[in-house]
């Protein structure tokens, strides 16, 4: 993997820093587990969505999304119980492809998904590693069904996709003492059915012939080790990785409410021989965050006719009086 | 970015036609012979790299062939930070089985794949790469088995070749042989007891299975399923296609990859470990232009590219070829993960497949 090392900059070391730890967690073991958050929501119930689009003036299309941490900041520690997410998606085009490229009979789609070095616990580099390309590719799949593609020949568009906080993969407590939680990827689910949801509000905010508008949506299936009643597993939506000790199998889909249909399924971990549960639960979570996505839409576009009906109104009035200083 | 390329060259007459083929009841697949669950015949063999601890090689007979080889190197574990009193001293007399029960890392298993024609970071090896890995840690009991002491463990690479260009999608081809590989994998026997340094038998007649098998395992060692194999699958109108070609994926309104094992609970069926879908390649291909708005053809060309558009929205099941839009019903996944898991269901029969290979 030599082209992947970054040679152009005085990097960090890649190991990465560690959550520090305290004299206090070695003395009484029993403190740390004190500190574990734990699921308040009820199990079908989402993370509060914040979506807000036309953030980028010079983007054809843009959107934000926000998914704020769902525990209450602690004052006994400074380390935030669970992390939250935090992605921006923009659009460039669909613009004419250069002279060089060969002749393409649909809108070329190019998706780029990166993580900011500060995004997660672990500093990403500035080169994008195998984790975000196969993110990009999976935005790409989710994507590519949805756009109309064959209105745009011999065009194509830039969907570039930066996360600022990303899902971790489980608590903090748990990567530094086990490690068994370092690398299982949970946190990736959910932050490709963030970046599915503000792409595709980017996309309708772009103003690209769609055929419905995709949303993603994760659901897990849990073992709570907590009730007495061991090996317990239970399905959850929209889990936060850091508030289950063990997942044991999680899916994220882009789904397409109003036709029922699925671009994209990303489902791993031990599911066992029937997935449906898992894949209806994620469709649910999907729904859930359409109905913000519509209700964002409708907004942003409600203002931008406001303020073209005014523009208009005040274009009107000063062409008038044009008219009469000229006349 | 520079275009994909099209994978296949066809008109969209051939397209059309080709659909139309495999969407009637029962389909028509390109290799009449075949029915819809058919795989394409293939030459497989194992142990074909001696420097390597498994290797195995298959070829497919459209030409596409894949080697694996499978490395273990003992390495050094990273000195984790121990909260709490030392609980561990007091434990360790419980069963070996036990003790190495959740102390693997995802990191112990490195796979790299390599296809010509592709960059090591281009989107298709990255994308293989991790839905092979993620398929093979999934249950984690490989990683548990790679465990030597608190201090060593084994470091397992593999690595996969693409011998030839990728005639058609090499998912499949690539988790059957990395399966097959994995199966024959056997790691040196070890003599040294609990935390000191790893001695290892030098006798590789006395090495163990990395996968034992089931008759002649010891009860104590942990039972373990067979490694994952992957299965494609597409979806062409309301018909189910196993194991398509290059031609035939052109045409697919949807395709998806499954990945399973053998069930560990019952002797019959499999569980799943890992679903993706796979973009399919028809999105790419050309619409076709029908003879009513073809002035070639005595058409009249739409006046306005409004017009045209309203044209071309109305000729949605005339024959006309025109790419797939949407995604796949919910109904026809959970119909595909049924036929590839259910008890004589299709992976049952490749992973009989690919073990009588292995005794044969």
């Amino acid at each position: 993997m030599a082209m992947n090392t970054d040679r152009r900059r005085n990097n960090a070391p890649s190991g990465g820093t560690g959550a520090p730890v305290f004299a206090r967690t070695i003395r009484e073991p029993e403190y740390l587990e004190n500190l574990r958050p734990s699921r308040s929501r009820g199990p079908n119930e989402l993370r509060r969505i914040f979506l807000q689009t036309s953030i980028i003036p010079s983007a054809s299309g843009s959107a934000y999304l926000e998914i704020p941490s769902s525990s209450p900041a602690t004052s006994s520690t400074l380390i935030p119980p669970t992390s939250s997410l935090k992605i921006t998606a923009s659009i460039q085009g669909p613009k004419p492809l250069p002279r060089s490229a060969p002749f393409s009979p649909t809108l070329l789609l190019t998706t780029t998904v990166k993580f900011a070095p500060f995004a997660t616990r672990h500093r990403r580099g500035y080169i994008r590693d195998s984790a975000e390309r196969d993110l990009g590719v999976h935005l790409e799949t989710a994507l590519r069904g949805v756009i109309i593609g064959e209105r745009w020949p011999k065009s194509g568009v830039d969907v570039v996709v930066t996360i600022l906080e990303g899902d971790e993969d489980g608590w903090w407590g748990d990567s530094t003492s086990e490690g068994s939680a370092t690398g299982s990827g949970w946190g990736l689910l959910n932050v490709l059915a963030g970046c599915i949801t503000v792409a595709s509000a980017a996309i309708t905010d772009a103003g690209i012939d769609c055929v419905d508008v995709v949303c993603g949506g994760v659901a897990a299936i849990t073992r709570n080790t907590e009730s007495r009643q061991d090996k317990e597993l239970a399905r959850v939506l929209d889990p936060c990785p850091a508030e289950h000790k063990e997942v044991v199998a999680a899916c994220v889909v882009g789904y397409l409410a109003s036709r029922d249909e699925i671009t994209e399924i990303w489902m791993k971990g031990d599911v066992g021989s029937d997935p449906d549960g898992l894949v209806e639960g994620a469709t649910h979570a999907a729904v859930g965050s359409l109905a913000v996505v519509k209700e964002v839409l409708l907004e942003a576009l409600q203002t931008k006719f406001q303020g073209q009906l005014e523009g208009n109104e005040g274009g009107l009035k000063r062409k008038a009086q044009d008219v009469e200083m000229t006349g | 970015m520079a275009p994909q390329q099209p994978l296949v060259n066809l008109s969209p007459a051939e397209l059309s036609f080709l659909r139309s083929t495999l969407a009637q009841s029962p389909p028509i697949r390109l290799d009449v012979t075949k029915g819809p669950r058919d795989f394409r015949s293939m030459r497989a063999e194992y142990d074909v790299l001696p420097a390597a601890n498994g290797s195995a090689r298959i070829a497919l007979e459209d030409g596409t062939e894949a080697l694996v080889g499978v490395k273990a190197e003992v390495e050094r574990s990273r000195p984790r930070p121990t909260l709490g009193e030392q609980e561990e001293v007091a434990t360790a007399a419980g069963g070996a089985a036990d003790e190495s029960r959740g102390k693997g890392q995802n990191s112990w298993v490195e796979m790299s794949v390599e296809v010509p024609g592709f960059r090591e970071d281009d989107a298709l090896p990255v994308f293989l790469a991790s839905m092979l890995t993620e398929s093979l840690l999934a249950s984690g009991e490989l990683k548990d088995r790679l465990y030597i002491n608190t201090r060593f463990h084994w470091k397992l690479y593999v690595d996969i070749l693409l011998l030839s260009p990728p005639l058609s999608y090499p998912l499949a081809l690539l988790s059957m042989t990395t399966h097959l590989a994995l199966l024959t994998t056997h790691l040196p026997a070890l003599k040294s007891e609990k935390d000191e340094d790893p001695l290892f038998d030098d006798d590789w007649a006395a090495a163990v299975p990395l996968y034992p098998n089931r008759a002649d395992a010891n009860k104590t060692a942990p039972q373990l399923g067979k490694p994952p194999v992957i299965i494609l699958a597409m979806a062409v109108g309301s018909n189910i296609i196993f194991d398509p070609a290059k031609e035939e994926l052109a045409v697919a309104d949807a395709v998806l990859a499954v990945a399973c094992t053998n069930s560990t609970s019952s002797s019959t069926g499999a569980r799943i470990v890992s679903i993706r879908t796979i973009d399919p390649p028809s999105h790419l291909t050309p619409p076709g232009v029908p003879n009513s708005i073809n002035s070639a053809t005595g058409g009249t060309v739409p006046t306005s590219s409004a017009d045209a558009l309203t044209q071309r929205e109305l000729l949605a099941n005339s024959g006309v070829w025109t790419p797939p839009r949407g995604g796949m019903k919910r109904g026809l996944v959970s119909q595909i993960t049924k036929m590839v898991v259910e008890s004589g269901g299709v992976a049952e029969e490749v992973i009989g497949a690919l073990a009588a290979i292995e005794v044969g």
